[in-house]
C-alpha cells in the first residue's frame, strides 16, 4: 500500500548476514544451554570448560542438534510462508510444480541472494536438486576445502534456508521435504522432494 | 476511476475458510454477504482452473442489484468485492486496482509475526481494517459523489 508513496527501505546486507550466521549460533547455543543444565550429565560438564562459547562439536548430543535443526528449520519455515505472498504479488499464477520450482531458482533466489541457482536437475517425478556453486552465506566463512570438518560445521547453516524453501513450497499449496548439503564448499546443493498428491 | 460502489469486501483463506468481511453498504444486512462469498467459493476455483493465468477472475456473477468480483493469488488467498451496479460499465483496470490494493494490504498484514498464516483464525489488527475501510469507502465516497453528479446531468 504504502510502497508507492515511500521511498524503499533498506537494510544493510552484511547486518542481515551476521544475524543469520549469529541465529545459529543462538540457537546451538540455547538448545545446549536447555538439554544440559549445569550438573545434569557428564557431557555438560565437559562442555562447561570450552566457556560461554558453547558446545562446537556438532557430533556430540545429536539430539540437541536434531532439536537445533527443527528450531532452524521452522523459522525459516515460517519465514518463507510470509516471503512468498510477499514475491509472488505480482506474478502470474504458476501453472504446475516445474513453473514452481524455476520461479524459487530464479526470483527467490534473486531476492535472497541476489543470484540465480547455477544448475537445476529434475528427473520429473518430483525431485528436484538446485545446485549453487557459490552459495552467499558462505562466502564469507574461512574453511578448508576438502576438510570433512568443515562441511560438518557448515551444515547447521543451510537448515534455516532450507526451511525457507518448504515454507514457499507449502504456502504455493506443495508438500514437500527440503535437504541441504554441501560437498565443497562455497557451493551447496538443495534437493526438494515433492510429495505426490495432486 | 469513478462510479465504483463498493458493497463489501470479503477475504477467504486457502482452505475457504473467512479470514474477513467488511460490510459498507447498510442497505443489506451482513448475512447476505455472507451467503455471497460462500457461494462465489466454487465460481472462483472454476474461474482459476480455466482462465490460469491472471489473479484476477473478473465479474463471478451477479445477484439483484449486487455483481460480485474476484481475485485469487498464488497462495490460494481469494478476496472478493461486491459491488452496486451502477449505470455505467466498470472497467477491468479499475477493479484490477481494487483488488491489488487489497492484496498489498494483504501481504503487508501476513508479514507480521505475530499472525499466524494457517491459523484459520479471522484477522483482527487495526491497521489491516484501516487499510480495508480506506479502500472500501474512498472508493465508496468517490463513487457516490459522482453518481450524484450524474443523477443530476441526466
Amino acid at each position: 500500500m504504502a510502497a508507492n508513496q515511500t521511498p524503499a527501505k533498506l537494510v544493510n546486507e552484511s547486518i542481515v548476514e551476521f544475524l543469520t550466521t549469529e541465529m545459529v549460533e543462538a540457537m546451538i547455543r540455547t538448545i545446549h544451554d536447555d538439554a544440559f543444565k549445569p550438573g545434569d550429565r557428564d557431557l555438560a560438564l565437559s562442555n562447561a570448560g570450552d566457556g560461554a562459547g558453547g558446545p562446537k562439536d556438532y557430533s556430540e548430543g545429536d539430539e540437541a542438534m536434531e532439536a537445533v535443526y527443527y528450531k532452524l528449520e521452522m523459522i525459516g519455515f515460517r519465514v518463507g510462508e510470509r516471503l512468498i505472498e510477499r514475491i509472488s504479488k505480482d506474478r502470474m499464477r504458476f501453472t504446475d510444480n516445474l513453473d514452481v520450482v524455476k520461479f524459487v531458482c530464479k526470483e527467490v533466489w534473486m531476492f535472497l541472494f541476489k543470484k540465480q541457482i547455477d544448475n537445476l536437475k529434475t528427473n520429473h517425478r518430483g525431485v528436484y536438486v538446485l545446485q549453487d556453486n557459490n552459495f552467499r552465506w558462505f562466502a564469507r566463512m574461512a574453511h578448508d576445502q576438502s576438510s570433512a570438518e568443515s562441511v560438518k560445521k557448515v551444515t547447521p547453516y543451510l537448515w534455516f534456508p532450507c526451511g525457507i524453501l518448504r515454507g514457499i513450497l507449502s504456502n504455493l499449496g506443495i508438500a514437500s521435504v527440503v535437504v541441504a548439503e554441501t560437498s565443497s564448499l562455497p557451493g551447496c546443493t538443495f534437493q526438494i522432494k515433492i510429495a505426490k498428491t495432486t | 476511476m469513478a462510479n465504483i460502489n463498493i458493497s463489501c469486501i470479503a477475504i477467504i483463506g486457502k482452505q475457504n475458510n473467512p479470514l474477513y468481511i467488511k460490510n459498507f453498504n447498510p442497505s443489506h444486512a451482513d448475512l447476505k454477504y455472507h451467503y455471497i462469498a460462500h457461494t462465489s467459493c466454487d465460481v472462483m476455483e472454476e474461474r482459476a482452473a480455466m482462465k490460469a493465468q491472471d489473479m484476477y477472475l473478473g465479474v463471478l456473477f451477479s445477484m439483484e442489484d449486487l455483481s460480485v468480483y474476484g481475485y485469487m493469488t498464488n497462495t490460494k488467498i481469494k478476496f472478493i468485492t461486491v459491488l452496486t451496479v451502477p449505470d455505467v460499465i466498470i472497467k477491468d483496470l479499475d477493479m484490477k486496482n481494487i483488488f491489488r490494493r487489497i492484496h498489498a494490504a494483504y501481504v503487508s498484514h501476513a508479514s507480521n509475526p505475530f499472525y499466524e498464516i494457517d491459523s484459520q483464525k479471522m484477522i483482527k489488527s487495526k491497521k489491516f481494517e484501516q487499510e480495508i475501510e480506506a479502500i472500501g469507502r474512498g472508493r465508496a465516497l468517490e463513487g457516490g459523489n459522482r453518481n450524484s453528479l450524474t443523477a443530476t446531468g441526466a
